[in-house]
């Protein structure tokens, strides 16, 4: 069962679909998976596997989603990657041309383009705080980790975007 | 002033509002004096603002009512099949009905009971008001 006033799954389309969708789409980039990860998470709702907590239905949302989006690549995962995006050995690449000015107007498509280039942890502490809104300390109870991890994803992961959206 | 000394993540975490006024302080004071981290400063906020600006998505039309549906297959087949099964009996009942090639009602006798029963000698009201007396509306 779902936690103590916990709203159905309806309810949930009906008032947080687009928002949930979105943060979906941010996460994943196409949307065949973004449909996909929606039906994860509210089948997750259904089941009950994540206790509602009272408070932001958004944040409590989009938890669920980077949770079950970052089960999804682990399950998918065939080989390991190279240095966890956490090590502390781990550096930003050569700033190539990111001294570039960025275009006037970047278009949604680019940054969602750019986005997909970030490791997938980097890309659920971003969307976390520049897309959903949440603070690290959220960010850091949804993701299991501690602020300071946060709070070093978030920074990568914008300087990263930033550097891929200069690239040709 | 040494590597180590750079803020580096406060960067960001200064953007969030996310420092202690310490902290803050301490990186606000690096910044005056390093040009690394000024440009590094720059770099972080745009793509902060990058993703920040980013517009919502609509979910294609009509997704969360195909999602939801599943959910009431058995209703709905349920209610398929009572529909079915009324259909069904209503053309087994128009099948094994009797039917007629031609529809024949008696006028003749039906105008012959009604002008018995129609009369108007016996009846007081009748009597009163002629059945073909005219009728103003607008009186």
């Amino acid at each position: 069962m779902a936690g103590e006033g916990a709203p159905t799954w309806e309810e949930l389309a009906r008032s947080h679909g687009r928002f949930l969708y979105t943060v979906a789409y941010r996460l994943t980039g196409n949307r065949e998976d973004a449909e996909d990860l929606v039906q994860e998470v509210l089948l997750r709702v259904r089941r009950g596997l994540e206790t509602y907590q009272p408070g932001s239905m958004e944040g409590w949302l989009s938890r669920i989603a980077t949770n079950a989006f970052l089960d999804d690549v682990r399950r998918r995962r065939r080989r390991p990657e190279g240095r966890l995006p956490e090590d502390p050995d781990w550096v930003l690449p050569p700033a190539g041309g990111a001294d570039e000015a960025l275009a006037t107007e970047v278009l949604p498509d680019d940054v969602q383009a750019a986005i997909q280039r970030l490791p997938e942890d980097f890309r659920a502490a971003v969307v976390l705080c520049d897309v959903v809104g949440l603070s690290y300390q959220e960010i850091g109870k949804s993701l299991g980790i501690p602020v300071g991890t946060v709070r070093s994803r978030i920074h990568r992961g914008r300087a990263l975007l930033r550097e891929v959206l200069t690239r040709p | 002033m040494s590597t180590a000394a750079h803020p580096g993540d406060l960067l960001s975490a200064l953007l969030d509002g996310e420092l202690t006024a310490r902290e803050e302080e301490d990186v606000r004071a690096h910044l005056e004096t390093c040009a690394d981290c000024q440009r590094e400063l720059r770099l972080v906020t745009e793509g902060r603002a990058s993703l920040r600006d980013l517009p919502p998505v609509d979910p294609p039309f009509g997704f969360y009512e195909r999602l939801v549906r599943p959910r009431h297959r058995w209703a709905r087949a349920g209610v398929a099949a009572l529909a079915a099964g009324a259909a069904a009996s209503v053309g087994i009942m128009a099948l094994a009905a009797p039917r007629e090639a031609t529809v024949a009602p008696h006028v003749a006798q039906l105008v012959d009971a009604h002008t018995a029963s129609a009369s108007t000698s016996g009846d007081p009201i009748s009597e009163i008001t002629p059945a073909a007396a005219p009728v103003s509306w607008n009186r």
